[in-house]
């Protein structure tokens, strides 16, 4: 069985991953987007919150690389400061560095994120992010998250461009 | 995907809030394999739809004669997560407005299916008047359309001006939406 | 009538609120631009979290003057000229320009601006005991 794919996904590749500490990936922007025709009828771009999103996705990867997909599920706890610069329009891409800042508790992560289009900056922002399994927060059966972690390992391996990082 | 982020409006008092209702369904798009097995509403859609309430809050008070764009989420801080069947409140204030911009604080509430009412999401956003600069048109949307959609979220049901009396569209979306419906009626 | 502490503390609230910092980062000789990392963005996000804070009016211009420092009459060369300092001075006298003076490239001016200098202006603006 094919897993489906991930309509709302703000990633195409992922270009740089280490482990615990930071992610590089890309979003570009094709222009055939259907929410493009409400964002906005005479100015096609980006949505802030789909900026945001794109960075948020990027620390997903990470945190799930980093506990090798142990805890699948991860959400947005906080944002904090989250600023926009330059428009992404269409035919550009957005590419999305995140850098882990802490881990204030076990199942929470504080990083920081930065996009540019074209080097100029789009938007920045800290995150809070809750990683956790169905099982234990959502009490769904434990099955649930085997399928969580293959349907998402099966997305990793299509948009994971980054070099295989040495384990010590 | 269409970028509607809020169905309807409930509440709209021109230059102190506004009030609209999320309906979370299992049909929309981002649901699909986002979180498999237990769907989850993308916490940056509730965003938008704090983006969009207090964005036609703040328009609305300018009487739609300045672009609007979000410039800034400070803060935003999830208290539990939705998902499909949950109806979502939310509930902007106008705190600040200037020439510049405006800042609007917003919070979320579950209040159905379950009876009651649960506290979700609470956000500040910052917006930004943007003024007229190359590279950019004058207007995002054509006003005929951009009243069109207003109504349709049913705005001008319950838009009142402060001393409670209901309040029209501006004149200058109604000449759009008159020249409009001329071109239908020839 | 408010204290010097009071509006400290409130100043230092909204400078936490608007540039996600921590409260131990907020010191009097912080500079917004060159220490908290403020941006023009976030200039107005200043700006109306005082106004609600101190319930008073803040024109932008007087503690952010980008309309002087962008003006050909009183910058060349990148520098601010004699005439720019004196509006300067005028416009901002809650604020010490002395270190400015003796170099005043338009770029550093960014970093002048401390939270002590935005506690003295909302003290001129609220009126302040002790």
């Amino acid at each position: 069985m094919i897993p489906p794919e991930m309509p709302f996904s703000l990633i195409d590749k992922i270009t740089e991953l280490l482990p615990g500490q930071e992610v590089t990936a890309e979003k570009t922007l094709r222009g055939d987007e259907q929410y493009l025709k409400d964002h906005f009828p005479n100015f096609p771009c980006m949505p802030g919150v789909l900026m945001l999103e794109a960075m948020f996705q990027a620390s997903c990867w990470l945190l799930r690389q980093t506990d090798e997909f142990k805890r699948p599920i991860v959400m947005l706890k906080e944002a904090r400061n989250v600023k926009y610069g330059n428009f992404v329009a269409p035919g550009q891409t957005l590419v999305v560095n995140v850098q882990v800042k802490g881990q204030p508790d076990d199942n929470l992560w504080k990083v920081k994120g930065q996009g540019t289009v074209n080097g100029k900056p789009a938007v920045s922002g800290i995150l809070l992010l809750e990683q956790f399994r169905l099982e234990e927060k959502l009490h769904t059966p434990a099955a649930m998250d085997h399928v969580c972690r293959r349907n998402y390992l099966h997305e990793f391996d299509r948009i994971n461009q980054s070099a295989a990082v040495e384990t010590a | 995907m269409r970028w509607y982020w809020i169905d309807r409006f409930t509440e709209f008092v021109s230059g102190s809030h506004a009030v609209a209702v999320k309906n979370i369904s299992l049909v929309e798009e981002q649901m699909e394999n986002y979180v498999p097995g237990h769907p989850l509403m993308p916490g940056s859609l509730n965003i938008e739809g704090f983006a969009q309430t207090g964005g036609l809050l703040v328009g609305e008070h300018g009487g739609f004669t300045k672009r609007v764009v979000l410039a800034k989420v400070s803060k935003a801080v999830f208290h539990r997560y939705a998902r499909p069947g949950d109806v979502l409140r939310y509930t902007c204030k106008l705190e600040e407005f200037n020439d510049n911009g405006a800042n609007v604080n917003c919070v979320s509430h579950i209040v159905g299916p379950e009876p009651g009412e649960t506290l979700h999401l609470e956000a500040e956003l910052m917006f930004g008047h943007v003024p007229p600069q190359p590279g950019m048109p004058d207007e995002m949307f054509e006003s005929q359309d951009f009243l069109a959609m207003i109504r349709i979220m049913g705005m001008y049901d319950v838009l009142v001006d402060a001393d409670g009396n209901p309040k029209p569209p501006p004149q200058h979306l109604l000449d759009a939406e008159r020249d409009r419906l001329a071109e239908y009626v020839r | 009538m408010t204290t010097r502490e009071e509006v400290y503390e409130k100043v230092q609230a909204a400078l936490v609120d608007a540039l996600g910092v921590d409260d131990d980062e907020v010191t009097p000789d912080a500079t917004l631009v060159g220490d908290l990392v403020a941006e023009s963005i976030d200039f107005l996000d200043i700006v109306f979290r005082l106004e609600k804070s101190f319930d008073i009016n803040i024109d932008r211009a007087e503690m952010f003057p980008e309309d002087i420092l962008t003006n050909a009459e009183y910058v060349q060369d990148g520098k601010v000229t004699p005439a720019g300092i004196e509006e300067l001075k005028k416009r901002m006298p809650f604020a010490d320009l002395t270190k400015f003076e003796e170099d005043p490239v338009v770029q550093n001016f960014g970093n002048l601006l401390t939270v002590s200098d935005m506690c003295r202006y909302v003290e001129s603006k609220v009126g302040v005991a002790g």
